[in-house]
């Protein structure tokens, strides 16, 4: 391994400078001029990291001692999707209280008295789909800080004041919901594509925060964490056998049940293409979402999918929409696309930026543009290699951290993936050609079922831009114009219309 | 075996904590500029970029936000990249300079009859002088003769078609930093790139990148809750100081900075002895000194050293305070003027500050748990180069008010100036430094990150002298601090209330609770988009509904129905 940090700091005089600098290299005339040695790097595989505790319970651990540190994550297999309706928010509450609620033997306050004294970073939280809990803390106080995360992680407390005072927060923070543009935007945005009754769109609201006590989190928590739930990554300064000895050690004697076999639901609408207009009448730049339902990551088009989204909108600087609504047109600071693909449900293409409240047609206009434009005509051999070149290129980015690699391969072995795509990956994306972006670009982006979405003072984003009265927010719509009002932040009823 | 940094003992009885030598290797080329380099073998990439010592609180007014745009235009294209034809280039931004400036002059006539209220919108077209719609005209027809040369986002394209990410940059007070990730062999193109943007820069579509900044600013100032009233906090707070001013500048001079003010800006702080790079990965640092000197080495040196912010903030005298209506939960912030980057009393500030901070802080414990005042509290220190200050916040828990949060805050600032703070828990905190600088270690780019802003502060050696300095803060050092730093005349107060309406209270709700007002000034702003006839119907329907409503709910639809009579009379009136 790797050994750093142990010189002292070197200061070259000028004097070596010269030298240096008499190599008689010269400078190329343009950067395309450039030549780079050649770049080998294969990617770890996740069966080299891969190991079995005798109870069944997956490890994937990845040594690294460059620095004193060890870090630890379970993916628990729970999530949101299991919230009672009557309780939306109890899989939150439980992820976040088992960190905050102390274990059955130890107080919440003396818990993380302890915690912060290690210096130990220790978390837990339960999303839609997924649960983790996790652990950072330095390589001499490993055995003090696994006994704090596996007390936390099999016998947590839940007390009862510390549940009080979450339920107090998540309640407060819901009166924000109507604050900023984005956070309504998101919302409304769920709402039209996964559509009210799906779980991912279902709002807590202040009567099923009240409703949650703390025997639902304590039958939430016996329910799903098991060690047949649980996917270990380990990462840093750790031996691999002394770590799997030390999990078999702390998981014995905690029974292996069956894993839950409700799969997560899938939502039933296909979003209605229109404008969908909310008003927000004390800002001056409107923010726009364009979409529709996207596709499934196990898709064997998505490498094609990939580069397409890249060059209309993922790119950043280099992708049309951004070089089109703010370099050309100075209308946005941001402008980007996704195209989604979802592990157990289709995701969402989804194009936004934020605008001038005058200029939110027009550049709403650009977007459905590009759109059609990257559905009619093939793109440039230069976008097609750039947008290759750089997915090849930052390929090894993923590979960056021993804490990445072992999430991954953890994340890769929950949603039951194949790891041989890591292999292909490059070839695959090497292999898209010009006729494919078009192909996908024409059978995946469908303008006419196209959502827009708006929020922003409505009055002037209607009225438009009166240096270029041509472009109407309204005449832009693929279907019927619904304004979608404010709901009661709380009981998350929307006002009669 | 472990290879670590090590020498490190976190031990309650013995502080004897070593710091990590981190261990940069520093390059001064001949032209004054400096290079960072930190080989760290790994995956094949490089943490690349550079910093240069210039911030908004280098700004004059008329000018503010210059070097936030001047950072924007750096992405721009040089002589080489992003035109097709730099001769016919520079003679069209000439050309719009100079239109420009014309139509400076018919706006300026705009702004005086704005000025002394004669026009509502200086930038109505309606109101616009033939002669400056034929400018405007003009320079449109100029700007797309000129779309045929550009290349554009030339620049951004030829870093990511060869693999390199992340490519952007920030302004902040007191420095500017350019970073980007390169594969491992597109090292050259990083000294390419850079270099030819420091020695040949082009400041094409300057006037449609003031526009990007201006939306920059309202998206992050004007649209956001409470961005507007932070903006005036800053400006009540910094009294003479050039902190005082967002770093993106204020809207007037967004729409007036020339590209000639962004040029001259450039010569006075972009000269090779006001820049530092740093290269943090997988990286030869014998060849990447020769590059250096190479690419970099081709700057000439600057005529002198940039110029220092001259003006510093002065005393305060009385304390300051703000209340402000805004769409945010009620909460109040505290700040006290206190000391900058390196001061001799900034590690107590900062220690004291992780002593109120986080999950078991004395605030979090006091505020939130105890007394059930607030639902976060925290606070620290902000050191910047010139000044600093210390800042509490606290957000009220419902059913109690800021100015209750406020009194808690001031009542944790007298423990601290009046005991002394426990072995344990300054330890505790010593302990998570220890951690942290590892931590901070684990990755590149952040590593990157903190020696160029260090360097641009006082050395990228502070990341190694500073920890030391940390160690040793006693608690005595602590109460002298608080005693000296937090009182009442040196503090300035900003109290949020939930914005209640637009216009004054509506005697209405006075009955209703907060939930209820919600919902009937929804209902109003629903009410307020229906026409004539919809309105009708939806007082119709609210009226047949209202003997259905709970007994609990029948004062709110009684003043919603109440509303709705009203502006369906209004309405009426004005369709007459």
């Amino acid at each position: 391994m790797m050994r750093l940090f142990t010189g002292v700091v070197v200061s070259v005089s000028l004097f070596q400078i010269v030298d240096l600098s008499s190599a008689g290299q010269v400078i190329p005339r343009h950067p395309t001029e450039l030549q780079y040695d050649s770049l080998d790097f294969t990617p770890p595989m996740a069966a080299d990291h891969r190991h079995e505790l005798s109870n069944g319970v997956v490890v994937f651990v990845v040594e690294e001692h460059e620095l004193p540190l060890v870090n630890l994550a379970v993916t628990v297999r729970t999530g949101s999707y299991f919230d009672p309706p009557e309780k939306l928010g109890l899989a939150s509450l439980t992820g976040s209280q088992m960190r905050a609620g102390g274990t059955t033997a130890m107080g919440a306050a003396e818990f993380d008295e302890q915690a912060a004294f290690l210096a130990a970073q220790i978390g837990s939280g339960i999303g839609p789909t997924s649960g983790t809990a996790s652990m950072n803390c330095l390589t001499k106080d490993i055995d003090a800080c696994l006994d704090l995360f596996f007390e936390m992680l099999r016998f947590p407390g839940f007390q009862a004041d510390r549940l009080e005072l979450a339920k107090s927060q998540v309640i407060q923070q819901m009166e924000r919901r109507n604050d900023s543009t984005g956070s309504i935007e998101r919302r409304e945005w769920r709402r039209l594509m996964r559509g009210e009754a799906h779980f991912s769109a279902l709002p807590r609201t202040r009567a099923t925060i009240e409703d949650i006590n703390r025997d639902d989190l304590v039958a939430f928590h016996r329910e799903y964490f098991h060690p047949g739930n649980f996917i270990f990554a380990v990462s840093g300064d750790v031996q691999t056998d002394d770590i799997l000895l030390e999990l078999e050690r702390r998981l014995n004697g905690w029974p292996v049940r069956e894993r839950p076999t409700e799969s997560v639901p899938v939502p039933q609408v296909i979003p209605m293409p229109g404008l969908y207009l909310v008003d927000k009448p004390d800002v001056n730049q409107g923010r726009v979402a364009i979409g529709h339902l996207g596709t499934m990551r196990d898709n064997p088009d998505r490498y094609k999918l990939l580069v397409m989204n890249d060059i209309l909108g993922g790119g950043g600087f280099s992708a049309r929409l951004l070089t089109r609504i703010r370099s050309d047109e100075g209308l946005a600071y941001s402008a980007s696309s996704n195209f989604g693909v979802g592990v157990y449900y289709p995701g969402v293409f989804q194009a936004g930026f934020q605008s001038r409240s005058e200029t939110v047609a027009r550049a709403t206009a650009i977007v459905l543009e590009e759109i059609e434009r990257i559905r009619s005509e093939p793109v440039k051999d230069e976008e097609l290699e750039n947008s290759i070149a750089s997915f090849v290129e930052t390929f090894s980015r993923s590979f960056s951290s021993p804490g990445s690699i072992a999430g991954l391969f953890a994340s890769d072995e929950y949603t039951g993936r194949d790891p041989a795509y890591l292999v292909s990956y490059r070839e695959n994306i090497a292999a898209v050609t010009a006729d494919d972006v078009l192909d996908v670009a024409q059978r995946y982006l469908d303008p006419e079922a196209l959502a827009i979405l708006v929020v922003g003072n409505l009055q002037s984003i209607l009225a438009g831009d009166p240096e270029h009265p041509e472009f109407s927010l309204e005449a832009l719509s693929p279907g019927e114009v619904v304004r979608i009002p404010l709901p009661n932040p709380l009981t998350m009823e929307y006002p009669e219309r | 075996m472990r290879n670590c940094i090590c020498a490190l003992a976190v031990v309650l009885a013995a502080p004897s904590v070593e710091a990590q030598e981190v261990p940069v290797e520093e390059v001064t080329l001949a032209n004054g500029m400096t290079v960072l380099l930190l080989p760290r073998p790994g995956d094949p990439n490089v943490a690349a970029g550079w910093i240069a010592k210039v911030g908004s609180v280098y700004e004059r007014p008329g000018i503010t936000g210059v070097a936030h745009l001047f950072e924007h235009m750096m992405f721009k294209g040089t002589s080489t990249i992003g035109t097709r034809n730099i001769e016919q280039d520079l003679q069209l931004i000439a050309e719009l300079d100079q239109v420009k400036g014309q139509i400076g002059v018919e706006e300026g006539a705009l702004l005086e009859s704005y000025r002394l209220g004669q026009i509502d919108d200086p930038s109505d077209p309606a109101l616009r002088s033939p002669r400056h719609q034929e400018l405007i005209d003009q320079f449109d027809a100029l700007l797309e003769e000129q779309s045929q040369l550009i290349i554009k986002e030339d620049f951004s394209r030829l870093y990511s078609g060869q693999g390199a990410s992340g490519m952007n940059a920030m302004t902040s007070y007191d420095f500017t930093l350019y970073f980007v990730n390169v594969p491992a062999n597109k090292l050259e193109l990083w000294f390419w790139m850079e270099s030819d943007r420091l020695l040949n820069p082009v400041f094409r579509e300057f006037y449609s990148e003031r526009e990007v900044v201006h939306e920059e600013r309202r998206l992050r100032t004007d649209s956001t809750p409470t961005g507007k009233f932070q903006e005036q906090f800053d400006a009540l707070f910094w009294q003479s100081s050039p902190y005082s001013w967002p770093v993106v500048g204020w809207p007037s001079d967004l729409e007036g900075i020339t590209r000639e003010e962004a040029l001259e800006f450039f010569e006075l702080y972009y000269a090779p002895n006001n820049l530092t790079a740093a290269l943090v990965g997988d990286f030869d640092p014998a060849e990447a000194t020769e590059l250096a000197e190479r690419y970099f080495g081709r700057i000439a040196s600057g005529s002198g050293l940039a110029p220092q912010p001259r003006t510093r903030e002065v005393p305060q005298l009385s304390e300051k305070r703000m209340h402000a209506f805004a769409e945010t939960n009620p909460q109040v912030t505290i700040r006290y003027h206190s000391v900058p980057d390196g001061h001799v009393d900034e590690p107590a500030l900062v220690v004291m500050g992780q002593i109120l901070n986080g999950r078991t802080g004395r605030l979090y414990r006091a505020l939130v748990e105890d007394q059930e005042v607030a639902t976060s509290a925290s606070g620290g220190q902000a050191g910047f180069k010139f000044e600093g200050m210390f800042e509490l916040n606290g957000t009220a828990k419902e059913g109690r008010t800021p100015e209750e949060v406020e009194q808690a805050l001031y009542a944790e600032i007298e423990r601290l100036k009046t005991e002394l703070i426990g072995v344990r828990e300054l330890q505790k905190v010593k302990n998570q430094n220890a951690a942290s600088n590892f931590r901070e270690l684990q990755a590149n780019f952040m590593l990157m990150y903190r020696l160029l802003m260090r360097d641009a502060y006082r050395g990228w050696e502070t990341i190694n002298s500073d920890p030391p300095l940390y160690e040793s803060v006693t608690a005595e050092d602590i109460k002298r601090v608080a005693n000296t730093y937090f009182t009442p005349e040196n503090r300035a107060v900003a109290i949020y209330y939930r914005k209640e309406s637009d216009g004054p209270e509506d005697t209405r709700l006075a009955g209703l609770d907060q939930a209820e007002r919600q919902q009937v000034r929804q209902m109003q702003a629903v009410m307020e988009s229906l026409g004539r006839e919809q309105l009708a119907e939806f007082l119709n329907q609210l009226e047949q509904n209202a003997t259905q409503v709970p007994p609990e709910n029948q004062d709110m639809t009684e003043v919603v129905i109440e509303m709705a009579r009203e502006r369906l009379a209004s309405v009426g009136a004005e369709s007459r």
